[in-house]
């Protein structure tokens, strides 16, 4: 990976502007899941009481039901259900939590009065009106469930999506960008060594040849004062 | 846009829901679960006039692993399973994304 990169300067400037990037957006992703977790649990917390609200209200409409069976028979208790005319409707609404879109559920039509429900007041029991009313009861905390349930289902995809977010920056790319800035720097200090050590050669050479060319300059001036010299004495 | 409920189960786990008004019941016979299921589960969640819905905990366990897949993660429509400890596949995801199974605490609480 490291030997891909070219190593120059302007490279070396330019993932040094990525590790700062990157290491600024990761405190920033670590923020965020943080501030993720938070919210979460205290959706979490609401989630708790509207579960073991919807268990309570599940069990006693199952009562109900059960007694209403007893009492009244099964052909009873279907002939009322299928009397019905008013349905439950819902709207859904949706709120911004850090980023995250939930949903606001809101029911409609779901609690009823004893003549809106279609079987008529003589031709059923009270045991009927009871676990109708238990249902409608549950059907509430269903909907205040499912309200609450999507939020934490889409918080825990957010949350999963940023630590994913997180953890490629943390353990993949800042690593792998410093691997790079090494590399580079690395390479740079071997370049300026070379340099330098092709530089001391150089000089070295140059001055070699410059007192080669001194000897020889004094060697040819030597000989030339002797012939004079020679011819002096004679 | 509004929606309505459906509820998916046994005769007996629907009769109730009717009562309270709930029009859209897919009603799968004990016997029939393992077969009919999968396909009255997935005729719910393709509907796009359906905003919840219920099931009872149990019946997921005669779900395919696809459909059940989809269940648990469904937002559009949401399942809200009863019975059990309905906590479906969220724990699988808490345990996931936070890294802590908070759902043994829920149910040490509870």
């Amino acid at each position: 990976m490291a030997e891909d990169v070219k190593p120059t300067r302007k490279n070396l400037m330019e993932i040094e502007d990525r590790i700062e990037l990157s290491e600024r957006g990761h405190d920033t992703l670590e923020q965020k899941r943080d501030g993720l977790i938070m919210e979460f649990m205290d959706i979490l917390d609401q989630a708790k009481d509207v579960r073991s609200d919807l268990n309570e209200d599940y069990d006693h409409a199952q009562e109900t039901i059960n007694m209403a069976r007893a009492v009244e028979g099964d052909v009873a208790v279907r002939g009322a259900a299928a009397a019905l005319k008013e349905h439950p409707e819902i709207t859904s609404q949706s709120k911004n939590i850090m980023g995250v879109v939930v949903p606001q559920i809101e029911s409609s039509r779901v609690r009823k009065r004893l003549d809106e429900r279609g079987y008529g007041l003589l031709g059923s029991s009270s045991r009927i009106d009871e676990t109708a009313e238990a249902y409608e009861e549950l059907i509430e905390t269903i909907v205040l469930a499912a309200e609450v349930e999507t939020a934490m289902r889409k918080m825990l995809e957010e949350i999963e999506k940023t630590k994913r977010r997180v953890n490629a920056l943390e353990f993949k790319l800042l690593p792998d960008l410093r691997k790079n800035q090494e590399y580079i720097e690395q390479k740079l200090e071997e370049q300026e060594r070379e340099e330098i050590f092709r530089l001391k050669k150089i000089k070295a050479k140059k001055e070699e040849e410059a007192s080669e060319a001194a000897e020889a300059e004094r060697e040819a001036d030597e000989t030339a004062e002797e012939p004079e010299r020679v011819s002096a004495d004679d | 846009m509004s929606r309505e409920i459906a509820v998916v189960g046994s005769p007996e786990f629907t009769t109730g829901f009717r009562l309270a008004g709930v029009r859209r019941c897919e009603n799968v016979p004990d016997g029939e679960k393992a077969t009919a299921l999968d396909d009255a589960v997935e005729s719910v969640l393709d509907d796009d006039g359906v905003g919840i819905v219920v099931m009872h905990d149990d019946d997921t366990d005669h779900l395919s692993r696809r459909v059940r897949e989809r269940v648990e993660t469904s937002i559009e429509p949401v399942v809200v399973t009863l019975g059990a400890s309905g906590a479906g596949g969220l724990r699988g995801q808490i345990k996931r994304a936070i890294g802590i199974d908070l759902m043994d605490e829920e149910e040490d609480d509870t």
